[in-house]
């Protein structure tokens, strides 16, 4: 139950004005996430759902894995973590891994 | 007089800033055309072009073919020589034919050459050829001098020489000091083998004593044209340099340069927002500062530059696979959907023994978790895709082996079939495909400690 005053659980598909995902070379994922307003982003900063070990369990990754960047001065955070196969490795399924950020549709702040 | 000659003798920072314009980011793929030539109206000193990226995967560097279409890369070429030529003013293009190696270099060479001829255009022509041997890089590897590119993160180590030597094709991405060596050849075009991108638009600025700080974050901006921009496009991009600070505005009248636009794109494609590493150096953007001009113009200053020791260079090889033949075919029957993976291998093994060979399945089931992994729950029931991907030394067995698998996952009698008539739905037959031949990479490594100039060959041309 969430604390009086406190907003309800948003999806961050309803927050953020971008999300989106790419290759940084075949190894590296990013996942970067922007927001229009500050009160959005000042709040998607705190939750728990976009922290780092979040991140990795919704990935798949290791923890300690995924490193997170804070852009105040844009609303923006950013995202890297290791892919889980190199680009174009027989068996991947997104070469210039632009379609990863699907997952970060659902996550509540 | 060459075009970089005339450039170096007559343009003095200070007096008037410089006039840096990127036709494309990804020659070859169609540069729009009034953008480009509302470009030139703004008599630039150089034109720089991006032709290449490892994004697209290992098949263009492992294959020694080129990603963009031989027509188009001959069109855009055509376009960027003329309008240097009309303006006698330098053409620089980096990472030539996608890949940068030595036949995509030597067949974007060869278009240019054609399209020169073609306009009567006498030129001197600069390259720089970025492959390495895989001796070279065992030896590097021996002596310790081959690192993964982050240390810091558990990820894929060094390959076994073996794997290094079946490398059909490795290059290293050269950067601003080599292009300034080739530009030293006073060519009025230079055509890089596989570059960093900044190279291409950073080197000449810092011939003519611009700040490398500047120069370097304005190259890493602009190399993607009009990518920075509120909406971004592939539209031709102006940046004027001076010595404080850079003015950044889309040749395109609808795209607007602000400075959260710019400053976003500084994320893009990077793993580190801060930090970019240059082989000489590493470029900090933590002081960076974006200002509005006006509604289509942002101005940049405040990155630095820190130069290292000595060089570090990213170095890209691809091996060959194996042939590919692929099997595409959808699926509406839910019960298989439910059994799908099960249906898969149990055809595999059939299939394996109907025809030995070493060849392979890679699954790709649209619907399923092809693209990412998902959830039981949000698995489709009612309708899947397949792309089956068959890999084999030779493309006969990969063709041969998808025809087999086929056939029999087309009548594979699974527990509680209710629909005899076929399990397989096609949008057209053949149903599998040729599709090309499969590369991996098996190098992404950073090569540290080595002479530039031992890896770099620079030599230049004179075409009449």
């Amino acid at each position: 139950m969430s604390s009086p005053g406190a907003p309800a659980p948003t999806a961050l598909k309803h927050l953020a004005s971008v999300v989106r995902s790419k290759n940084a070379g075949p190894l590296c994922l990013t996942v970067d996430v922007f927001f229009s307003d500050r009160i959005a982003y000042e709040r998607a900063v705190v939750s728990y759902g976009l922290s780092a070990n979040a991140i990795a369990v919704l990935y798949g990754v290791q923890a300690g894995q995924v490193r997170r960047f804070d852009l105040p001065e844009i609303m923006a955070i950013k995202l890297a973590m290791p892919r889980t196969l190199c680009a174009g490795d027989p068996g991947d399924g997104d070469v210039y891994g632009a379609q990863q950020h699907a997952p970060m549709l659902e996550v509540l702040l | 007089m060459r075009a970089v000659e005339r450039l170096l003798s007559r343009h003095k920072p200070g007096a008037e800033r410089l006039r840096v314009l990127s036709a494309t980011g990804q020659l070859g793929y169609g540069i729009a055309t009034e953008s480009f030539e509302r470009g030139l109206d703004r008599h630039p000193h150089v034109i720089g072009c991006d032709m290449g990226s490892i994004d697209p995967g290992p098949y263009y560097l492992g294959s020694g073919q080129m990603a963009a279409p031989q027509a188009m890369v001959r069109r855009d070429l055509e376009r960027v020589l003329c309008a240097a030529r009309a303006l006698d003013v330098p053409l620089i293009i980096g990472s030539a034919g996608t890949a940068g190696a030595g036949p995509h270099l030597q067949a974007t060479l060869a278009l240019l050459h054609e399209v020169a001829q073609a306009h009567k255009l006498p030129l001197r022509v600069a390259t720089v050829s970025s492959d390495l041997q895989p001796d070279q890089v065992v030896e590097a590897m021996q002596n310790g001098r081959l690192h993964a590119l982050d240390e810091s993160t558990p990820g894929p180590g060094l390959p076994d020489a073996q794997v290094v030597r079946s490398c059909s094709h490795i290059v290293a991405q050269c950067g601003s000091h080599t292009f300034m060596q080739a530009l030293r050849l006073n060519p009025d075009v230079l055509i890089a083998g596989r570059s960093c991108d900044t190279a291409i638009f950073a080197a000449l600025p810092m011939m003519l004593g611009y700040d490398p700080g500047l120069a370097l974050h304005m190259a890493k901006i602009i190399e993607c044209t009009s990518l920075c921009c509120e909406p971004g496009g592939r539209d031709a991009m102006l940046a004027e340099l001076g010595a404080q600070d850079f003015v950044l505005e889309s040749m395109n009248p609808a795209l607007r340069a602000t400075p959260a636009s710019v400053a976003a794109h500084a994320l893009y494609e990077q793993a580190d927002p801060w930090q970019v590493d240059e082989p000489e150096g590493t470029l900090d953007l933590r002081q960076a500062r974006y200002e509005a001009l006006d509604e289509r113009r942002t101005r940049v200053s405040g990155a630095r530059f820190s130069p290292r020791p000595s060089p570090t260079l990213k170095v890209e090889g691809a091996a060959r696979v194996g042939a590919r033949a692929v099997l595409i075919a959808g699926v509406a029957d839910p019960g298989l959907i439910a059994m799908l993976p099960q249906a898969l291998r149990e055809v595999d093994q059939r299939a394996h023994q109907l025809l030995p060979g070493a060849w392979q399945m890679v699954p790709h089931i649209y619907g399923q978790g092809a693209v990412r992994p998902l959830p039981a729950a949000q698995r489709s029931a009612h309708e899947v895709g397949l792309v089956l991907e068959f890999l084999a030394p030779e493309m006969e067995l990969a063709r041969t082996a998808a025809a087999v698998f086929k056939q029999n996952l087309l009548h594979f009698g699974y527990p509680g079939r209710l629909s005899t008539g076929g399990n397989l739905a096609f949008a057209f037959t053949p149903s599998e495909c040729e599709a090309h031949e499969s590369y991996r990479f098996v190098l992404y490594h950073l090569l540290k400690g080595v002479d530039p100039n031992q890896v770099f060959l620079v030599g230049a041309q004179d075409w009449s």
